[in-house]
């Protein structure tokens, strides 16, 4: 007895590994996400900070263009989170007119960011491009023209260092269950599959008696008595049968 | 109708050739007439075509609040036919264009487009039938913000059962605001309280017996004192009305900026420098995106200012709530201390 | 009793128990990643109180600085609920004067929160408000304090608390795709153990049964197989020798009989008579011998075409709940067409190009044989799928999206072939509930995990997956009998002529069918659940891995009814009411979106579409048979079937067409419901016209019929 049990086994091995490394998958890409929903979400308070100085600013009249004192405020803001590598402002053009590093003013944003900004639906979006991952804002005036945006750009190692840490402990976590799996699943299998054998058994036993005319077996209440009974029965009444014939030819002597 | 067989060749001229506003050489026209002079809405108008980079040729005239120079004006412009008119205020965008239902249409420009702007109820005024669609050589922006949302904003200040109101019968506008205020606080929960000023022996309306009614107003529970756009009650609410309310304890809340410089404690309006940039987005989508005034929605601001007098804030008692300070504007502090 | 029932039950506890023990292991998992994310997302979640804090505490210091008194400040619980709404693993936020006493306070605060509220450890922060300190934990919350210190004086403390569950409930969005997966788990499980055990299995206890019957039956004819040496096959070897046992005694006998009948006189014979007649008897009541063996074939071969069409087809399930949301990031805009147009487009070629190649592939196949034409179907997706994944914009794009739509076809068309070569009218039936079988369980399967896929590593790396499966299946049909099979009697398949299209197509009982049932059936289902379910749902600012989880919800309706819905129409005769039932029932569902735009009620629009579709897919390919008895005595089943067949995958082509038409006129919640409304119209159409229309009832003489899906 052994092919049968071996395939259900390795199904089983089979299955497991696969909702072990799904459900594995499925928790480091979740923490992946809310790790950095969480680190999007604190850049961007940071980020609302400078939104409503903007607002307060184009509501008293000035120009988008002359906001004086907004690149010392993106500066201070920058210092206060080490997470902050750097915020620009551009315009709906592209073109980067305050930042916190003066060398990118005048300069273009890349097309990812300007689709990232213009395919969201809120005011928010963000966009991972390169070695950047930068959270923005829109920025709208008082009657909903977008005037520029804002981008916050923030350390990509600092996420990457916590995912390959948290993925490996995963993937030993996974590997422990799987370890679990290929323990348990074979000997709660085998009570299953036992029954089955053990069916199969009797049968292949009522089976290889069939010819030696031994009392037929007790019946064991396995599925397969019925077939069993039918099969003697057939067998007997062939046998019979020929006997019948063998003893009128004997008979005619 | 030459000029609409021009309009059209214009528009095919675009079409086949898509310029850029920014390219445009020759400097867009405008005549514009002011009501009283000049104000921050111009200011804004002008700002918006510099920061787009748009070359403007505007000829200011002033009416100087005196109609009888209004013909003279509607002289000129079809004498130089400049590309786009603008008026400031209801009296001088009828002047120009008259109701729409006016019977002598010889009288009025109705072959150039004219954008409004700063008037308060377009619809009441005859100025247009519809906002979405004027349907006529005119569009323009409004400057009250929509009842409710003005509602919404009091309540954020302080939540409130009841609010009373002073205004003028005679005043179709303000009649109308009454209503609207009804319906707004059926929907929102709150009763109002509205008391017409008195009229005197000529049917005319006068301010005496205001300050009674605003005493009276507190004492039948009112939260708050709205003051809405009403020409009459503007001209005397730094004087009368909002002592009164002062004196009897009871928090302002102004629907224009005209009324939030004479002391209200809090209201929602539209800064004067947004409206005129929103009045030069319309005419940029007239002149340089071509859709034809008639097809330009008549609209107001989505964001409003809320301001809060807090000079007012501290003698009522009634400091702004904390969120507001995020985003609320602030009177009667000095510049630095905003910033 | 002793049938494939058994097997079945041994199946489910097999898979009972595998489902536990994988359930425990992944018991294990979230233990273990509970742990990860409690220990690594906390001290974020402090970080980030710290900055809300920090902008918190710069609004009340606004405040006191336009000289409001810092303990008459209002509203202050007004902005603590604004952090709430934007922050919601925050459970309680205060703020306290420098002795500790609390001013202001919102949400849920742990009990011995105020007495840590005024410890001189906590009130320390005033003193030096530049060192930051660490989060301490009180009850079930994490707190964090700020001091508030204006340039002139320390006002006040301000502390958040971290709801220490909110972990609880990161892990518990997990869940629902947890769950996904296991049901998933449980359709492979069964799968598999049809594919690695089972095939043998159960050809092995049926050959068994048929054994025991034939026996019963008096048949003892030698089998004359091969046995495969496992269980079952030394079972059926011990049967086999007690059978050659028994034909060599009855021949020994006959031989014996026959040589002293020869031998012996007259009156020796009539003494031999009644032994003669005995053995009469048995000559014409049972059967033996060796002349009789038909060389039948296996019936494990056309198990095993099963694994590779599952892997094949899941390729493609996998990209159903992502496809419109992929080409939607690779659109450029085509001139004169609008967008919503062109990102059905990509769809809308697919089923073009299966339903027209079908006609000619079934030729095709039967040429170059089964094997190398599915062989070559999975080659062409393949490429197809890696090209989609690499794909530069849309219009290369739709060159390998036709790559993959020739290559399904190829496939399906060839494996559909490969079950008719190894049936014959007997077990038909059942070779084909094998072959939808492994389509069904590729349907519930692929959508969903093609939806957490395209999450999580996005919608190139899911093309890739998809081709990996491809390329599986290739693995798989090479492993397949090389020989190829044909019933004696079967004509070769031939495509539908153009005088039988247009003879058919002007026929009224046969256009009320397919116009009135067959077609709005497929537009409704293409149209919805491959093209607007995953734009509506993305849309709406929800997940691919929540189409994925509707279109599951589809598929499971299908596996679950659609097996019940056959046998009663079958049973009652009555399809007609099945088909009008089905067809109104799934149209039923899109007028919900008029109540409500919730993605729950879009559960129920696709379980509605999935019950509807369940209750007549199976009725109405056999009324076909019932009702178009003259048209397939004038053309021939093939011709009917053909072209009924071809209009219906027409219908799958025109879904995602007339969906993105209605999408671009009416929105989305109009596109949903006017072809809801179609389907319905439709049914009730067809209802009216089985009444009084061309359609009358014929008897039923259905052949078996290739399934489509």
């Amino acid at each position: 007895m052994g092919t049968i049990r071996i395939r259900f086994i390795l199904v089983a091995l089979i299955v497991g590994f696969f909702a072990i490394g799904m459900s594995a998958f499925l928790n480091f890409f979740k923490y992946k996400s809310t790790y950095g929903t969480i680190v999007r979400e604190r850049v961007l308070v940071v980020g609302r900070g400078i939104e409503n100085a903007v607002q307060a600013s184009l509501n008293v009249g000035l120009q988008f263009s002359e906001l004086g004192t907004l690149q010392q405020l993106m500066v201070r803001e920058m210092r206060a989170d080490k997470l902050i590598v750097g915020m620009d402002i551009f315009d709906p053009a592209g073109q980067v007119i305050y930042s916190t590093d003066p060398e990118r003013v005048k300069r273009e944003v890349s097309n990812g960011w300007m689709q990232a900004a213009q395919r969201s639906k809120t005011t928010e979006w963000n966009v991972e491009e390169g070695g950047d991952v930068v959270a923005g804002i829109s920025l709208k005036n008082n009657f909903d023209l977008t005037v520029g945006f804002l981008a916050m750009r923030y350390s990509k190692s600092y996420l990457d260092v916590a995912a390959q840490g948290v993925g490996r402990e995963i993937f030993i976590a996974a590997l422990a269950a799987f370890a679990v799996l290929f323990v348990v699943t074979p000997l709660a299998l085998v009570f299953v599959i036992r029954r089955f054998e053990r069916d199969l058994q009797v049968l292949e036993t009522a089976v290889s008696h069939l010819e030696d005319g031994s009392v037929p077996p007790p019946a064991t209440g396995s599925a397969f008595d019925g077939a069993i009974a039918s099969l003697r029965e057939s067998l007997g009444g062939i046998k019979g049968e020929l006997d019948d014939v063998r003893r009128k030819l004997d008979a005619a002597r | 109708m030459i000029a609409r067989l021009l309009l059209v060749l214009a528009a095919l001229v675009v079409f086949a050739q898509p310029s850029e506003a920014q390219v445009r050489s020759k400097p867009l026209r405008i005549y514009a007439i002011t009501f009283r002079g000049m104000t921050d809405v111009e200011k804004g108008f002008q700002d918006y075509f510099a920061s787009r980079k748009i070359p403007v040729e505007i000829t200011f005239r002033d009416l100087n609040r005196d109609a009888s120079r209004m013909p003279g004006f509607i002289e000129e412009i079809r004498r130089t036919r400049p590309d786009l008119i603008y008026t400031w205020g209801t009296s001088v965008t009828l002047g120009v264009v008259g109701p729409y239902d006016a019977p002598d249409r010889e009288k009025y420009i109705n072959d150039i487009p004219v954008v409004f702007t700063l008037v308060a109820s377009p619809v009441m005024a005859k100025i247009v039938a519809d906002l979405k669609t004027p349907d006529r050589n005119v569009t323009g922006v409004f400057h009250v913000a929509p009842t409710e949302a003005q509602m919404r904003a009091m309540a954020s200040y302080r939540p409130f059962k009841s609010i009373g109101v002073l205004y003028t019968p005679t005043e179709q506008n303000s009649v109308v605001i009454v209503d609207e205020l009804r319906a707004a606080g059926k929907k929102m929960g709150f009763t109002v309280l509205a008391k017409p000023l008195h009229l005197d022996a000529q049917k005319k309306v006068t301010i005496d017996g205001a300050p009674q009614m605003v005493r009276d107003l507190k004492n039948q529970k009112a939260d708050w004192l709205y003051l809405p756009p009403d020409s009459f009650l503007g001209t005397q609410a730094k004087a009368v009305v909002i002592p009164a309310a002062m004196e009897a304890g009871l928090p302002t809340f102004a629907s224009t900026e005209q009324l939030m410089e004479t002391g209200a404690l809090s209201g929602l309006v539209s800064r004067y420098h947004s409206i005129g940039q929103f009045t030069a987005y319309k005419v940029e989508q007239i002149l340089l995106n071509r859709i034809p005034a008639a097809k330009v929605p008549v609209e107001t601001l989505t964001r409003f200012s809320l301001q809060v007098n807090l000079a007012t804030a501290e003698a009522l008692k009634l400091p702004p709530p904390l969120p507001m300070y995020n985003y609320a504007e602030f009177l009667g502090v000095d510049p630095a201390k905003a910033q | 009793m002793l049938d494939k029932n058994y097997l079945w039950r041994i199946y489910w506890q097999l898979a009972g128990v595998i489902m536990a023990s994988v359930v425990l292991a992944l018991g294990v998992v979230s233990y273990f990643s509970h742990h990860v994310f409690d220990r690594e997302l906390v001290p974020e979640t402090e970080k980030k109180a710290i900055t809300v804090g920090a902008s918190l505490r710069a609004l009340v210091l606004k405040a006191t600085d336009y000289g409001t008194d810092f303990t008459q400040l209002y509203g202050v619980e007004q902005s603590f609920d604004e952090v709430f709404s934007e922050n919601p693993e925050f459970a309680s936020i205060a703020i306290t004067d420098t002795a500790g006493k609390v001013l202001y306070a919102r949400g849920k605060e742990p009990e011995a929160i105020r007495q840590h509220f005024a410890k001189p450890d906590v009130l320390s922060v005033l003193a030096t408000p530049d060192v930051p300190r660490d989060a301490v934990r009180i009850g079930t919350q994490y707190v964090v304090s700020l001091p508030i210190v204006s340039p002139a004086k320390a006002l006040g403390v301000l502390h958040i608390g971290i709801d220490s569950a909110f972990v609880d409930k990161v892990l518990l969005e997990v869940l629902l795709d947890v769950v996904v997966v296991l049901v998933v788990s449980l359709f492979f499980t069964l799968e598999l153990l049809n594919f690695m055990a089972g095939a043998r299995l159960a050809s092995g206890l049926g050959e068994f049964t048929k054994q025991v019957e034939r026996m019963r039956g008096g048949d003892f004819t030698p089998s004359g197989r091969m046995r495969v040496n496992d269980e079952i096959g030394r079972l059926l070897r011990w049967i086999d020798a007690a059978i050659d046992h028994i034909n060599v005694r009855y021949e020994a006998l006959a031989g014996e009989l026959r040589n002293r009948i020869a031998e012996s006189n007259p009156d020796a014979r009539d003494k031999l008579k009644p032994a003669a007649k005995a053995m009469e008897a048995i000559r014409v009541s049972k059967k033996f011998g060796t002349g009789e063996v038909a060389p039948k074939t296996e019936e494990t071969d056309l198990n095993r075409i099963r694994a590779p069409l599952f892997a094949f087809i899941l390729a493609e399930e996998l990209t159903r709940s992502y496809l419109p949301g992929y080409v939607n990031q690779l659109l450029v805009p085509i001139p004169g067409i609008s967008p919503q147009v062109v990102i059905g487009l990509p769809i809308m070629l697919f089923m073009l190009i299966v339903a027209l190649g079908q006609p000619y592939l079934g030729g095709w196949s039967e040429r170059v044989g089964r094997r190398s034409a599915m062989l070559t179907g999975a080659v062409v997706a393949t490429i197809g799928f890696i090209g989609t994944a690499l794909a530069y914009n849309l219009y290369d794009l739709l060159l390998w999206r036709s790559l993959c739509a020739l290559g399904y076809g190829m496939v399906f068309v060839a494996s559909q072939g490969y079950v008719l070569d190894r049936t014959d009218t007997g077990n038909r039936a059942q070779g084909f509930a094998l072959f939808i079988g492994a389509i069904m369980v590729a349907t519930v399967c692929g959508p969903s995990i093609g939806g957490i896929l395209a999450d999580n590593i996005g919608f190139r790396p899911s093309f890739g997956v998809s081709a990996a499966m491809a390329f599986l299946s290739i693995v798989a049909i090479v492993r397949l009998p090389k020989e190829e099979l044909r019933g004696p009697s079967m004509a070769p398949t031939r495509a539908p002529k153009l005088s039988e299209f247009i003879s058919l197509m002007t026929n009224s009982r046969f256009m009320t069918l397919t116009g009135l049932a067959a077609m709005p059936a497929k537009i409704l289902l293409t149209g919805v659940c491959f093209y607007l379910v995953p734009l509506y749902i993305v849309s709406i600012g929800n997940t691919q891995a929540m189409a994925g989880r509707m279109l599951m919800v589809y598929a499971i309706m299908m596996v679950l009814v659609v097996p019940f819905a056959a046998t009663l129409s079958d049973a009652s005769l009555k399809r007609e009411r099945y088909v009008a039932l089905g067809l109104i029932i799934s149209g039923l569902g899109g007028f919900l979106m008029l109540f409500s735009e919730s993605f729950l009620v879009l559960f129920a629009v696709v379980f509605l579409l999935g019950l509807g579709q369940a209750l007549s897919i199976a009725a109405q390919s056999a009324l076909v048979g019932e009702h178009c008895q003259e048209e397939i005595q004038k053309y021939g089943a093939d011709a009917v079937y053909g072209v009924y067949r071809f209009l219906e995958r027409l219908g799958n082509a025109l879904g995602p067409l007339l969906a993105s038409v209605l999408v671009v006129f009416w929105g989305y919640i109009g596109a949903f419901v006017a072809l809801s409304g179609l389907a319905f119209f439709c049914g009730l159409a067809f209802a009216i016209s089985m009444r009084f229309g061309p359609i009358h009832h014929q008897p039923p003489g259905a052949t078996p019929e290739a399934p489509n899906l």
